[in-house]
């Protein structure tokens, strides 16, 4: 099963998986903040607005995350 | 010949069935499920009939696969990983079985359907989450702060760590579907450039046509990879609950 070894493969998979993990912690994030708006405290732009952010940092600190892992699985410990 | 791309995703019930308002007909995606299901079994069936020492082809095939799972869970997991590998095995053969005939011109990608790649992304998760409270009960809480965070920053890291955590499924689900999707996207557009363009300019689409079906292949093998490590990567983090520090308690 070479393709995950191939430094080329590996690279496009690590980018194409850190890329949806900013996607995706943006999604919730702003889905959470648009249900509390909605549902909950009719608040209207504020928990959209506030559940961004926090999904934002939460994209971020997901990708940097996954970078790190990759860092450590790969060997390259260059700190 | 004008032809969306989007054609090759439509379902075409071939037998309608209905069971209480549910729609759970037989189209394209099951027939082809149930295809990559009796392939793999036979693969495996056949492979594993013989037992040799010295392997043959078939059976250094699935030697290899099954090697080669066994390696991504010793890795991510360790030992103990290694009860969660008749699940981990199946997810990555169907995946990769279902990647790889969606290639094969006419047939479906099933991994092109959010709906299938969200409900491994479910079961995933909701595995990783029974586990990790049947292991280490409300202690399991605990993934929602990252060691060493300071006591004024947890009403800032508490969102952002649960948010994080609720982002693993859908990010699961939507890698899959995603690839899957632009890569026959883009192939549909080439060929269709292709058949429009005839054959004097035709060639050039076609000839990318064939590239991209390569890539692809590798996209197959490489987005059912991703997947399995990932689902080990949840499933671990459960395990031992931030890294390795199940030996300090």
């Amino acid at each position: 099963m070479p393709p995950p070894q191939d430094p080329i493969y590996a690279g496009l998979g690590q980018a194409v998986r850190i890329g949806t993990e900013l996607l995706a912690a943006l999604i919730v994030g702003g889905g959470l903040g648009w249900a509390a708006d909605t549902y909950l405290l009719g608040s209207a732009p504020w928990g959209l607005i506030v559940g961004l952010l926090f999904g934002a940092a939460a994209g971020v600190r997901n990708a940097y995350k996954a970078a790190q892992r990759w860092q450590d699985s790969s060997g390259r410990t260059d700190k | 010949m004008e032809e969306s791309p989007l054609h090759p995703f439509e379902l075409h019930n071939y037998v309608p069935i209905s069971l209480g308002g549910l729609d759970i007909s037989i189209n394209k995606a099951v027939l082809i499920m149930w295809v990559v299901v009796a392939l793999i079994a036979l693969l495996m069936v056949m492979a594993g009939s013989a037992r040799k020492l010295v392997p043959g082809k078939l059976q250094s095939l699935a030697e290899m696969l099954v090697d080669f799972i066994r390696g991504i869970i010793l890795d991510t997991m360790g030992e103990g990983g290694m009860k969660f590998f008749p699940l981990i095995a199946t997810l990555f053969l169907f995946i990769l079985f279902c990647n790889l005939i969606g290639l094969i011109p006419g047939s479906y990608t099933v991994t092109s359907q959010i709906v299938v790649t969200a409900v491994f992304a479910t079961v995933v998760y909701a595995l990783s989450l029974v586990m990790g409270f049947v292991l280490h009960g409300a202690k399991f809480l605990g993934i929602l702060v990252p060691p060493g965070t300071p006591g004024w920053l947890l009403p800032l890291m508490i969102p952002i760590e649960l948010i994080s955590q609720l982002a693993r499924p859908i990010s699961l689900a939507v890698r899959l579907f995603a690839n899957m999707t632009a890569g026959h996207v883009i192939l549909g557009v080439l060929f269709g450039l292709a058949i429009s363009g005839g054959l004097l300019i035709g060639w050039l689409p076609f000839a990318f046509t064939i590239a991209m079906n390569g890539l692809e292949v590798g996209i197959a093998f490489i987005q059912a990879y991703i997947f399995t490590v990932l689902t080990c990567v949840y499933l671990g983090d459960a395990f031992h609950l931030h890294g390795h520090d199940e030996h300090a308690h």
